[in-house]
C-alpha cells in the first residue's frame, strides 16, 4: 500500500514556527493510516494539534513532532550530555545536567569499571554522559558507556573550555549534514568540540585565543543563515591575519 | 540539599583554568580588551506624565546585567546634630531572579557591600547637595531615597548600579515648597500642576569602576562578567568623578601592590571619564525628548539660583580658553577642596584637559564643577583665564543677592541678562552676566539655610 502523501493542510505547517492550538492535520480524509506524533503533538478527535510552541517537523513518511528551543534541558533517553560532578556518593555520583533534577551516574557505569578502580571525579569535573533512564518522577540516570559497554568516547573532558546554549543551538549543532558555522570554522582553525543536547558545548584547541574565537562564533552564530554564518567566520578570519 | 544542588549553579574545573590561562594570556573569555567596558545602555523610567513629572527612575543594562534604580523622597525631621540638612539614604533589592545564590529576605554580606559604595560615592564625596534639601531648619527636611533593584547578575552589579543610581538622581524632580501663609510659618507644598518640579542640586557624578584581580595580584580586568568574577581572587572599586577626584575606593580579596593600584587609577580617570560622558548624553535625549513632549517644561538651567555668576562666550573665545588652559600648570587653577579632602591624580586631570580638548565644540569643563548642560563657563574660570592673559578684570560680587550683575572687562561679546537685576552702569563694551548657574561654591551656613526660604518668598 502506496504512503498516501501528506495532507495538503499538514504540507504548509511542516518546517514552520506553530503554537499550542494549531490544528496541524486533519485525520477525516485519511483512514487506514498509521501517524506517529513525537513531542509536541496530540490527537484532538480528528484533528491533530500543537502542545508546544516550536518548529513542527516530518520524518518520511509519517512521524510528525514540534522542535523547539529552550535554555533549560528535558532528559530523554539515548541523549547524550554534558554534565558537571556535584557530588559524589556510595555508588552514584550527582550529576548536574540542567534538567529540573540531578542525574545519577553510577559509579560502575564506566568500562571495565569494578567496585576496585572506581574513578575518583572531583566537584567540577566535567563529563560526556549518556541518558538511561528519564522519566519526570525521577532522577534520571546516566553512564559513561555506550550499549554494547564501550567507553565510546564518553568520560571526563580534559581542559578546553565550555559554555552553555539554548538546546536548539545544540541540535544545530549536531545536525548531519554538519552545520555550516562548524565547518568554516574547521576549514581554518583545528579545534575538538564535544556538543552536549542539554545545550553544552565544550571546545579545545592548541591556543587559547582560538579556543575564544570558536566558542563565540559559535555562540553568535544561533540566528544566522548559513550565508550569514559563512560571512561571520570570513570576517573573523581576515581580522586574525 | 538535593534540590538545592541542582539549582545552583556550578564551574567547571576547566573553564577556571581555562579562565585564568587565558588571562595570563592577556585574553578575556568574551573577546573583550582586558580594560574594555560591555556595552551600556542606560533608560529612564516612564513614570513621567504630565500629572506625574517626578521622573526619578532609571534602568542600567551593563552587558548581561541589569540594575533599577528608584528615587523617592520625603519630608522628615533632620537629624539634630545637622538641622539644616536634608538625608540621602541608599535600598538595595537582590531579587532571587537575578541569580539563584541570592535569597529573598533580608540582604546578604554582598548586598549590604554594593549598598554601601554607592552611598560612600554619593554622600562623602558631597555629590548631592544635601543643605538645598532643607525646607525648615530643625523641623523640616528633604529625605531623598535611592532604591536599587538587582534585575540580573551578569556579573560587575557595583558599576551598573552606581550608574543607575547616578542617572535616576539627575532625572528625579521634588516638588517645590514655600512658606505662606499669615505668618509665613505655614509649608506650602506646591502641586506639580502649579510650580515646576525642582531638580537636585548635583555638583559632581561619582562613577565607579571596579577591577578584578587574578592570579598574585598582578593582572586586573575592568568590568567582570559573571564567570570571571566565580574565577577572580580578588576585587577593588574605584569610584571616581570626570575631574580626576578620588571619591571611594573599595577593596576586597588577594593582595594588590601599590604600584599595581596606581595604575588601576589612571585608568579609572579615564573610564569615568567616558562614563560620564556617557550618563550625560543620555540625559540630554532624555530631557530633550521631555521638552518636546512638554513644552513648558523647562530644564535644570532655569531652576536654582546661586552667588557665583556666569560668563558667556562664543565658541572661537571657548576654544582660545582652552589653550590657555591646556598650558596651565595645574595649580594655577582655582581648586575647591571638596568636604572629604578628595586626593587630585595630577597626571590624570592632565590628561583628562588633552581629552576635553580634543572634543570639538564641548566647553571646558572647569576643575571642581560638573555643569551637565555646559553652554555657559564658570566665571571662576574665565577669571583665572583673564588673568593669565593679562587683561583687566573688574568683578564685583555680592554673595547675599540673588540675581546680580557683574561685569567683567574683557573683549567679550555682549549679552543681556534674563530678568532684572540691580543693575550696574555697564558700558557697552563690558559683558553683563547673569546669574544663573547650578553650583553653590560658597561655604554654607544656617544662615544662607534661611536667606533660602526668603528668596522663594520674594518671588
Amino acid at each position: 500500500m502506496n504512503s498516501m502523501p501528506s495532507d495538503s493542510a499538514s504540507m504548509s505547517f511542516v518546517d514552520r514556527v506553530v503554537v499550542p492550538g494549531d490544528h496541524v492535520l486533519d485525520l477525516t480524509g485519511m483512514a487506514n493510516q498509521t501517524i506517529k506524533l513525537g513531542a509536541g503533538l496530540r490527537q484532538d478527535g480528528d484533528a491533530i494539534s500543537v502542545m508546544k510552541a516550536g518548529k513542527l517537523r516530518i520524518s518520511k513518511p509519517n512521524k510528525y513532532w514540534v522542535e523547539s528551543s529552550h535554555k533549560r534541558y528535558v532528559p530523554c533517553v539515548e541523549d547524550t550530555v554534558l554534565g558537571i560532578v556535584v557530588d559524589s556518593k556510595f555508588d552514584n555520583f550527582l550529576v548536574d545536567i540542567k534538567a529540573p533534577m540531578l542525574g545519577l551516574l553510577p559509579v560502575l557505569a564506566f568500562e571495565g569499571g569494578t567496585r576496585r578502580n572506581i574513578p575518583k571525579f572531583e566537584i567540577g569535573t566535567l563529563l560526556y554522559v549518556r541518558v538511561v533512564k528519564a522519566n519526570n518522577t525521577m532522577n534520571p540516570e546516566l553512564s559513561c558507556m555506550d550499549e554494547t559497554g564501550k567507553a565510546a568516547e564518553f568520560g571526563p573532558l580534559k581542559d578546553g573550555y565550555m559554555f552553555e546554549t539554548s538546546t536548539g543551538l545544540a541540535r544545530m549543532l549536531l545536525s548531519s549534514p554538519p552545520c555550516p558555522i562548524l565547518e568554516a570554522l574547521g576549514k581554518s582553525l583545528s579545534y575538538e568540540i564535544a556538543i552536549g543536547l542539554n545545550g553544552r558545548v565544550w571546545v579545545n584547541a592548541a591556543s587559547p585565543s582560538t579556543v575564544i574565537l570558536v566558542s563565540n562564533a559559535i555562540m553568535n552564530s544561533e540566528f544566522l543563515s548559513a550565508a550569514q554564518q559563512k560571512i561571520m567566520v570570513e570576517k573573523l578570519m581576515k581580522r586574525l591575519q | 540539599m538535593e534540590q538545592r544542588l541542582a539549582n545552583t549553579w556550578q564551574m567547571t574545573v576547566n573553564e577556571r583554568k581555562f579562565i585564568e590561562m587565558a588571562l595570563a594570556a592577556d585574553l578575556r573569555v568574551d573577546d573583550r580588551g582586558p580594560f574594555d567596558y560591555r556595552p551600556c545602555t542606560i533608560t529612564f523610567g516612564r513614570h513621567f506624565s504630565f500629572t506625574n513629572r517626578v521622573g526619578g527612575s532609571s534602568e542600567v543594562q551593563l552587558g548581561e546585567t541589569r540594575v533599577m534604580s528608584y528615587v523617592t523622597s520625603q519630608l522628615v525631621q533632620p537629624y539634630r546634630d545637622r538641622p539644616n540638612e536634608g538625608t540621602l539614604s541608599i535600598f538595595t533589592e537582590f531579587s532571587p531572579m537575578a541569580d539563584p545564590a541570592f535569597e529573598a529576605g533580608r540582604p546578604g554580606e554582598f548586598a549590604i557591600e554594593l549598598g554601601r559604595i554607592v552611598d560612600r560615592g554619593l554622600r562623602e564625596s558631597g555629590a548631592v547637595d544635601m543643605e538645598s534639601l532643607c525646607v525648615v531648619v530643625g523641623k523640616l527636611v528633604w529625605s531623598i531615597r535611592v532604591d536599587l533593584h538587582i534585575l540580573d547578575n551578569g556579573g560587575n552589579l557595583i558599576d551598573a548600579a552606581n550608574i543607575a543610581a547616578l542617572a535616576s538622581l539627575l532625572t528625579f524632580r521634588r516638588p517645590e515648597c514655600t512658606l505662606g501663609g499669615d505668618d509665613n510659618h505655614e509649608l506650602i507644598i506646591h502641586d506639580i500642576e502649579d510650580r515646576e518640579p525642582l531638580p537636585l542640586i548635583i555638583h559632581h557624578l561619582p562613577v565607579a569602576v571596579t577591577f578584578a584581580v587574578f592570579g598574585e595580584g598582578n593582572i586586573m580586568v575592568i568590568d567582570p562578567s559573571y564567570k570571571e568574577e566565580s574565577v577572580m581572587g580578588g576585587r577593588m572599586t574605584i569610584t571616581m568623578n570626570s575631574n580626576g577626584d578620588i571619591c571611594a575606593v573599595q577593596k576586597a580579596g588577594i593582595g594588590i601592590s601599590s604600584s599595581v593600584i596606581i595604575r588601576c587609577l589612571e585608568i579609572c580617570a579615564v573610564k569615568a571619564a567616558e562614563i560620564t560622558s556617557k550618563i550625560n548624553h543620555a540625559m540630554e535625549s532624555f530631557n530633550d525628548g521631555r521638552s518636546i513632549q512638554y513644552p513648558n517644561f523647562h530644564p535644570v538651567d532655569v531652576a536654582i539660583q546661586d552667588n557665583l555668576p556666569d560668563v558667556i562666550m562664543d565658541k572661537k573665545q571657548i576654544e582660545n580658553l582652552i589653550g590657555h588652559l591646556a598650558a596651565l600648570p595645574l595649580d594655577a587653577l582655582d581648586r575647591n577642596s571638596n568636604k572629604s579632602g578628595a586626593v587630585v591624580v595630577g597626571t590624570n586631570t592632565r590628561a583628562k584637559f588633552e581629552n576635553n580638548q580634543a572634543r570639538d565644540g564641548v566647553p571646558f569643563y572647569s576643575p571642581s564643577n560638573w555643569d551637565p548642560y555646559p553652554r555657559k563657563l564658570c566665571s571662576r574660570l574665565a577669571r583665572s583665564s583673564l588673568k593669565l592673559s593679562g587683561l583687566p578684570e573688574d568683578v564685583e560680587e555680592d554673595k547675599v543677592n540673588t540675581t546680580q550683575s557683574v561685569t567683567v572687562e574683557c573683549g567679550l561679546e555682549h549679552t543681556k541678562g534674563a530678568s532684572s537685576s540691580r543693575a550696574l552702569e555697564t558700558p557697552s563694551e563690558y559683558t553683563t552676566v547673569e546669574a544663573t548657574s547650578q553650583y553653590i561654591k560658597a561655604p554654607k551656613t544656617l544662615k544662607d539655610a534661611v536667606k533660602i526660604q526668603n528668596r522663594k518668598m520674594r518671588k
